[in-house]
């Protein structure tokens, strides 16, 4: 059985619906991301796990316990804020001690616990300091060792390193991810950061509109999705207009090129979706304009256009290989498996 | 020539405010014919009704200081958090007493209380001090409200009182550990300016017929021609002397509250 089973959630503010019927098995331990932009209702979610939000209907339940009704304060849930909410008033040390100060655990249990969870984070010294006196990063590390004092059953992390810089946001993720499986706590990450979705999580939940387009692995949410919206979303895509030859052998044409899909496929014209890595410069294939070329290092990202519609095309960089000059004209070819047929977008 | 009229408005302001008072002063002190002294100050110090009717004062005030923070801390902490949309309506409440006269809201409170009405707070003398209590309360609203919401607006209200309910914290511990501290140098503003109120009101007190430092203050005045010079001194020292400690107060806690 599963650890925390959110049942059929459904969330209506009036008369617009928020979440629909999400339905979601996790288990212990599991790394969970709730992935989607803002207003898709994914902290919506995460705040009726925490009890800040009552849910219209369906359940929650921990450990096989039902705590739809329990009030927060009654479900030994850890929670860590964008904002870090630390308490301005209490040095670290007592902003760390605050679950265990509330639960009555004896003075010297609870230093040593604090001491514990400051070294958990590696700030092992900064106790005595007021919140103020920290840089972002070092906040929100004591606002996750605060959440996890009291032992707590679920961890809840919402936009936890939105509001930190680039580099220190990388570092804290692989961090929190690290204590995260130190303590084997079964966590659930809200981010509208689709690399940091796929790069930390377990299982990552797309979210659109109040639903959960899919729910999957990192990998197969990236390479398998499950809806033009997910294919968009996680990922760059590349979208291209193409001409149905014959539906079911899934002959198609691009820009009068002919491709071969070697999938039925539905009849007229359809959207064919690429991921920049599926693509590759060819011989042979789809004619397209090179609109420019970006250099990253490791990989070389392309811009061009087939009949006005811009692709992106990523390559490994090899020293010696010829760059394209922006203006050239490229053919571009990818492997059958590379193509996603994109139904329109009706929701 | 723009720095002459700088400093002639600076002269002027001075001269405007400080005249008076130093006229008073010295008023004060010439209670003896071609002499200075101290007399006027003995005399009012060794007067037993100006000791009780101003510990009576202090301790209203006190008292109205701790039913006001009872009253404002909770109130406009909820309203932040749950009720945003209530605070300009409650903005206003906490106004009226600017608008209404204290002499309307205790001719009211004669009437609702009266020893004829079910509530007969006017009968005894302790009935009426509550009364009178409530009447203070209410006038230091508009400062008391202001003061706490300046103070909760610094806070992420919001977040912090999550990240305590994700703890375990009720609400007990939340306002008393988290957001009272927190809006203390707020609260404590707040409260100075409250205790200058309730020191000086003349018409509540003297309506409701309580022997309070304003009618006090009335009294000497009427009857006496040094003395009420030497009681304003002393009442100006007193009130400087609040806001003073409200400064050092609101420096001491204003240190902390530059965190986020």
């Amino acid at each position: 059985m599963s650890f925390l089973d959110l049942n059929h959630l459904e969330k209506s503010f009036g008369p617009t619906k928020v979440v629909q019927d999400f339905d979601m098995k996790v288990e212990k331990g599991e790394f969970i991301s709730f992935l989607g932009p803002s207003g898709c209702g994914k902290t919506t979610v995460l705040r009726m796990v925490a009890g800040f939000e009552t849910p219209t209907s369906g359940s929650v339940r921990i450990g096989g316990q039902d705590v739809t009704r329990l009030r927060p304060n009654q479900r030994q849930i850890g929670m860590v804020f964008q904002s870090y909410a630390l308490f301005p008033n209490l040095t670290v040390a007592d902003n760390v001690g605050f679950g265990l100060k509330v639960a009555g655990t004896p003075r010297a249990e609870r230093a040593a616990r604090v001491q514990e969870m400051l070294d958990l984070i590696g700030l092992p010294d900064l106790g005595s300091r007021y919140p103020w006196q920290l840089s972002g990063g070092q906040q929100q590390r004591v606002a996750l060792a605060r959440a996890l004092a009291p032992r707590p059953r679920v961890l809840l992390l919402d936009e936890p390193l939105s509001a930190l810089d680039a580099k220190i946001r990388v570092s804290l993720r692989n961090q929190i991810r690290e204590i995260q499986r130190q303590l084997g706590i079964t966590t659930i990450f809200v981010t509208h950061d689709q690399e940091e979705a796929l790069s930390i999580s377990d299982r990552v939940v797309v979210m659109h509109r109040g639903v959960a387009d899919q729910i999957g692995a990192p990998h197969e949410v990236y390479n398998s999705p499950a809806t033009p919206f997910v294919a968009s979303f996680v990922g760059t895509l590349n979208r291209l207009t193409a001409e149905v030859l014959d539906p079911a052998r899934g002959l198609v044409r691009i820009a009068g090129a002919e491709v071969d899909l070697q999938r039925p496929v539905a009849a007229g014209s359809i959207q064919l979706g690429t991921r920049p890595e599926g693509l590759q410069l060819s011989q042979s294939g789809i004619p397209a304009t090179v609109t420019g070329v970006e250099f990253l290092g490791a990989v070389q990202r392309i811009r061009a256009e087939v009949e006005g519609q811009p692709i992106v095309i990523d390559r490994f960089n090899a020293p010696g290989a010829q760059i394209p000059q922006a203006g050239d004209l490229v053919r571009v070819a990818g492997a059958a498996t590379s193509w996603l047929p994109l139904e329109d977008e009706k929701r | 020539m723009k720095r002459f009229w700088s400093w002639a408005a600076i002269i002027f302001g001075g001269l405007y405010f400080l005249l008076p008072l130093i006229g008073t002063i010295e008023f004060s002190l010439r209670m003896r014919r071609g002499e200075y002294t101290l007399d006027a100050y003995r005399s009012v110090l060794n007067d037993a009704a100006f000791r009780q009717t101003f510990s009576y004062s202090v301790i209203m005030a006190l008292a109205t200081i701790v039913l006001g923070v009872l009253i404002v801390v909770p109130t406009a902490y909820w309203v932040r958090l749950r009720l945003p949309r209530l605070r300009p309506v409650i903005e206003f409440i906490t106004l009226l007493p600017l608008v209404i006269p204290a002499i309307v809201v205790v001719f009211g409170y004669i009437r609702l209380y009266n020893t004829s009405s079910i509530l007969p707070l006017t009968g005894t003398a302790s009935g009426t001090n509550l009364l009178l209590l409530f009447g203070y309360a209410t006038l230091a609203l508009p400062y008391m409200y202001r003061a706490v919401d300046t103070g909760l607006s610094t806070l992420d209200v919001r977040s912090l009182t999550e990240a305590a309910q994700s703890l375990g914290a009720g609400w007990v511990r939340i306002i008393g550990r988290l957001i009272l501290p927190n809006v203390l140098g707020a609260v404590m503003s707040g409260a100075f300016l409250s205790f200058a109120i309730v020191i000086g009101e003349f018409t509540m007190a003297a309506l409701l017929n309580r022997p309070a430092f304003g009618p006090y203050m009335q009294l000497l005045g009427a009857n006496r021609a040094y003395e009420p010079a030497a009681l304003a001194v002393i009442a100006f020292a007193v009130t400087w002397g609040c806001m003073g400690i409200m400064q050092l107060i609101s420096r001491l806690f204003g240190v902390r509250r530059t965190a986020k």
